[in-house]
């Protein structure tokens, strides 16, 4: 088309723009890289050393008295090296004396630093657990050393923590993936961050913030005389304080000693959990060491699982102790006087098949509701829970208690249990839902999955009239250099029941019976506490050892402040004991008597190492 | 679809153009790939992959654009804008934040930034708007292009991203000049960005720029003075105003043109601070002086611009570059690509690159005179101004003479917005070149 000769003039100006633009450019750049290259050139290599990273301390982690220290953190040096800064004709040299002063082997600097690797000016390990005395060694002739660094790296230590391992989990170098999730949270690829437990969960209060030297150094390493450092100083992460009890936690590992299964201690009116014991355990300590991936593979190859956390990871048919929500439910719906009575005579015939109660024929003869619980009658609550309370009342009183719910345990990797629904067995096994399965599930058996925190929740609720408080093992955080307090956890309630208290007051007298005079009446021999609570004896297969509960509180009818809850859980994978209410028996003494383990167990005539014992007993 | 056929005239098409583009994005991917390797040699990123997959679908991209005969489409623009303006303001609300910025809409790890788009999109509605105004005052021209560039302007600074934003302001005064509107008027709008930034700027250079106690820190750090003072330009305009309706002397306009233009930038510049943070104004201006925020603002232009010098003449050669590869320079494969490039070829491959950029701009310009009509030159111009913009702000961010605004480098940086974008705009001119000798 004809362009008018205005339009010719802005397309010229256009032109000359674009014309001056580029020369502009040209010019620049023939500046900053012939004119003056060599001055960038230099001014690069001294960048490439200018930031130094000193790690953070990680925080450390304390008892509930926050006096008895659980991790805390050692001192050790790594030794580095940038190739590029150091020169050729004194490479040899400088590995050979790096060796001799940091004691390892010329071969081992040589594999780390292969000739490829001679132009980098990334700073490469020769060594990370070097000790003072040989970085002195080296500070002193700093000047025979170039392109020789240090850094001081806090390592993890755990003191002796035993049991707790599953509780505060280990450390380990950022993975791949987590580097990628976490690398907007101001992580970097060479962290060190939490992989399970406490340390996982608090990562972000434990992880310090990592500090800055920034020196300006030539290219042989010296520092530059007038060229002033620049130091931001690492801030160390925040302090735990737990609120495990260190002298329950140690009664609570003797107690289960070498049996596979987990214990929990809990303070019902807070959620704070004394002790979480869980067998076996492991010693997060290895995951520092050298041949840690070696290591982590055994753990991870074990059968017995020693990674798992059984008292929230684990879960199981909650057995008898789930007679306690039939129970809440029978008297909360009235679906049955409480004085009714139901005949037991060891056996009941339905659907075809005899169901069996634990005590055989002749049975328990007749038995009104206390006397159920206290005894464990399975004939009564497969009868009221088919006939008057059915399946989905159960199912309710079930979630009320919070079963097939997360507890919201301040741990990763919590297991949520199951509650099993007609839909959910329609839906997988296109089966209907029978009063066969209504009778397994009033007995917690069948599909009826629980974690060991969940049981403790539930009596947790008993005691405190319907109120749940959030299970969790931190009651403070603390300022990681003063100490001084940042924040003190408070109880968080998670379920607040309108089952009425007097329901709670029954039930707490029924699960006294199964101490005064029912089925925990021999194990739980404690007069040191009153203590209530439920026995459970899990069927899963095998035809002589069973999954063994107990699940309890006390002092019986003290104020909820005052009370403590115990769970025991042992794997039916131990030879049969019957080991729970002995356990938790041996943590009452010790608790309300302030004997340590090995006293307890000879004031109530218990061997710790083992009981024998034939045959079912409930 | 009349509209929508490879053009029968491919002899006409301006290779020259489609070459260049095709060897800019080559440099691109060989370029993101050295920038995704660390230090020691070890690959962490794969982005070259996924560029190379964003280029082979640009390709498609482009060839369908070239397939479209938009002069005979321009009738539909005001739809294709009014969609891409509803785009805009989803992304905004339901949009993925992407460094700080509302800017992403997509399917897990792969999205588009609606932002890229817009700027095309824009660009043929105002054509289009342009060519059938010209009967039109200059004025009400100016008016209506400031609001159609306004609306998507304003959006994209919500998200907040405020580079996408400033490339509008080069593609309006491009297309105004191109598109015959009163050369005072273009001047006033370049004139009111300028003192726009000035102002930006004045506060923050008196806090860090100047020795402590200097006039301009002292007089910011009193608002009564400022406010004072910009009410006083305030009245000056009303003056001049007036004088010039009263008197109709020439004398006044210009008098009236200059505080108008003052007292718009003070406006703007007043908004800008409530607007924006003081590291993102900081970010504007440090590479007037990246010496005074060494570890903050002036951190990428002193790195990037070592990086570049230490290049020296011949360059250190390809996956060699040392302090790209310490990854001493952030967004080192969008924003920052330049660099790379510079450290690792030299004076030698930078000034390739820009001398492939020159050319490609220049065709361009010789496409906008050679165009079969007014709409189809409009839409080159502000092809043009788009990417003349976009390499001008890079690359000068890169060598520390232009403000670090984070817009990418056409064809060459990592993205597929950015990628898929340049190539439909080449698309659309190869196509507007392929028929520009035949009606």
């Amino acid at each position: 088309m004809a362009f008018s000769g205005d339009n010719k003039t802005r397309i010229f100006v256009l032109k000359l723009f674009i014309i001056g633009v580029c020369l502009l450019y040209t010019a620049r750049l023939f500046s900053l890289q012939v004119i003056r290259g060599a001055e960038f050139e230099a001014k690069a290599n001294r960048y490439a050393i200018q930031s130094v990273k000193i790690p953070a301390a990680r925080g450390e982690i304390y008892d509930r008295t926050n006096s008895i220290p659980f991790v805390t953190n050692d001192e050790a040096f790594s030794v580095e090296i940038v190739p590029a800064e150091l020169p050729a004709s004194r490479r040899e040299e400088v590995f050979q004396k790096l060796a001799e002063i940091l004691s390892i082997r010329l071969t081992d600097i040589q594999r780390k630093i292969p000739p490829s690797y001679y132009h980098l000016y990334q700073r490469i390990a020769v060594s990370t657990s070097a000790s003072y005395l040989a970085i002195t060694k080296i500070a002193e002739h700093k000047e025979d050393f170039p392109g020789v660094y240090w850094n001081s790296r806090p390592i993890r230590r755990y003191l002796n923590i035993g049991s707790l391992s599953h509780v505060i989990g280990y450390v380990g170098e950022i993975g791949r993936d987590e580097y990628k999730l976490l690398f907007n949270k101001g992580y970097s690829s060479d962290d060190v961050i939490g992989k399970t437990g406490l340390e996982k969960f608090y990562d972000g209060t434990l992880k310090g913030q990592d500090g800055y030297l920034r020196t300006t150094v030539d290219v042989k390493g010296k520092n530059l005389a007038g060229e002033a450092e620049r130091l931001e100083a690492p801030v160390p992460g925040k302090k735990l304080v737990l609120t495990i009890d260190a002298a329950i936690q140690k009664t609570a590992e003797k107690a289960l000693g070498n049996r596979m299964g987990s214990i929990i201690v809990l303070k019902p009116d807070t959620g704070e959990i004394l002790a979480m014991v869980s067998y076996p355990w492991y010693d997060p300590s290895i995951f520092i060491s050298s041949n840690s991936g070696e290591e982590y593979l055994k753990l991870l190859n074990d059968p017995n699982k020693p990674l798992l956390n059984r008292a929230v990871q684990s879960s199981y048919p909650p057995a008898s102790t789930f007679k306690t929500v039939l129970s809440t439910a029978i008297l909360e719906e009235k679906a049955i006087s409480p004085k009714s009575t139901i005949t037991c005579n060891g056996f009941l015939e339905y659907g075809g098949r005899t169901w069996n109660c634990w005590v055989h024929s002749p049975g328990h003869g007749s038995v009104d509701l206390q006397e159920a619980l206290a005894n464990s009658c399975d004939i009564y609550y497969w009868t009221v829970g088919r006939d008057n309370l059915g399946v989905e009342k159960i199912i309710s009183y079930a979630g009320d208690y919070g079963y097939g719910r997360a507890t919201g345990i301040d741990i990763p990797g919590e297991n949520a249990g199951f509650i099993p629904t007609p839909r959910w067995k329609e839906e997988s096994y296109r089966e209907r839902w029978n009063p066969g399965d209504t009778m397994n599930l009033s007995i917690g058996q069948g599909y009826m999955l629980a974690t060991p925190i969940q049981v403790a929740n539930m009596m947790a609720m008993v005691v405190n009239d319907g109120v749940i408080y959030r299970p969790h093992l931190v009651k403070e955080i603390r300022d990681g250099e003063s100490g001084a307090l940042i924040q003190s956890m408070r109880p968080e309630i998670v379920t607040d029941s309108s089952i009425s208290a007097s329901t709670f007051k029954t039930l707490r007298e029924d699960l006294r019976s199964v101490i005064s005079y029912g089925s925990a009446r021999v194990p739980v021999s404690t007069k040191a506490v009153m203590v209530a609570g439920k026995t459970g004896t899990a069927e899963i297969g095998l035809k002589d050892r069973w999954h063994s509960w107990f699940a309890a509180f006390g002092p019986y009818e003290a104020k909820p402040e005052d009370q403590v809850v115990v769970v025991a859980m042992v794997e039916a994978s131990n030879l049969w004991e019957w080991w729970a209410p002995y356990a938790s028996n041996l943590i009452f003494q010790s608790i309300f008597t302030g004997q340590d383990a090995e006293t307890a167990a000879k004031s109530i005539g218990l061997n710790l190492k083992e009981q024998h014992l034939r045959g079912r007993a409930e | 679809m009349r509209h929508f056929q490879l053009p029968k005239f491919i002899s006409d098409l301006d290779y020259s153009i489609l070459i260049l583009s095709l060897l800019l994005s080559a440099v691109g991917v060989a370029s993101i790939y050295s920038a995704g390797i660390d230090s020691d040699g070890v690959r962490f990123s794969n982005e070259y992959s996924k560029q190379i997959i964003w280029a082979v679908s640009g390709l498609v991209i482009m060839i369908a654009a070239m397939a479209l005969d938009i002069s005979r489409l321009k009738d539909y623009t005001l739809f294709a804008y009014v969609a891409v303006l509803l785009l805009l303001l989803y992304t905004r609300f339901a949009g993925r934040v992407v460094n700080g910025a509302r800017s992403w809409i997509g399917i897990g790890e792969y999205g588009i930034q609606p932002a890229e788009f817009a700027k095309i999109i824009t660009v043929l509605f105002l054509a289009r708007y342009l060519d059938a105004s010209e009967q039109s005052s200059s004025f009400k021209r100016l008016v209506v292009s400031s609001i159609i560039i306004g609306i998507p302007v304003l959006l994209i600074l919500s998200q907040p991203d405020f580079g996408s934003a400033l490339v509008f302001f080069p593609i309006l005064i491009v297309m105004m000049l191109v598109g015959g509107i009163d050369r005072r008027y273009i001047l006033f709008i370049l004139l009111s960005i300028g003192c726009t930034f000035l102002f930006l700027m004045l506060p923050l250079a008196g806090k860090y720029f100047f020795p402590d106690g200097n006039i301009l820190d002292l007089f910011f750090q009193r608002p009564r003075y400022v406010f004072m003072v910009s009410g006083l330009f305030f009245i000056a305009l009303a003056l001049s105003l007036w004088g010039w309706l009263v008197f109709k002397k020439e004398y006044y306009f210009w008098l009236s043109y200059a505080f108008s233009i003052l007292d718009l930038s003070i406006l703007l510049a007043y908004a800008g601070h409530k607007v924006l943070k003081e590291y993102q104004i900081m970010r504007l201006m440090v590479f007037l002086n990246p010496n005074v925020d060494p570890q903050g603002a002036g951190w990428n232009i002193i790195q990037s611009v070592t990086a570049i010098g230490s290049g020296g003449f011949a360059g250190k050669g390809f996956l060699q570059g040392t302090q790209s590869h310490a990854r001493f320079i952030p967004q080192q494969s969008t924003d920052f690509i330049f660099s790379i490039i510079a450290e690792e070829w030299g004076f030698i491959g930078g000034l390739i690159i820009i001398a492939l950029f020159f050319l490609l701009l220049y065709r361009m310009l010789g496409l906008v005179s050679s165009t079969k009509d007014k709409y189809s030159m409009l839409v080159c111009s502000g092809i043009f101004g788009m990417f003349s913009f976009h390499f001008m702000i890079n690359v000068g961010m890169a060598i520390g003479i232009m403000p670090i605004t984070g817009i990418p480098l056409y064809f060459i940086s990592y993205g597929g917005s950015s990628l898929w974008s340049a190539f439909l705009a080449v698309g659309f001119l190869l196509g507007i070149s392929s028929r520009r000798y035949r009606m």
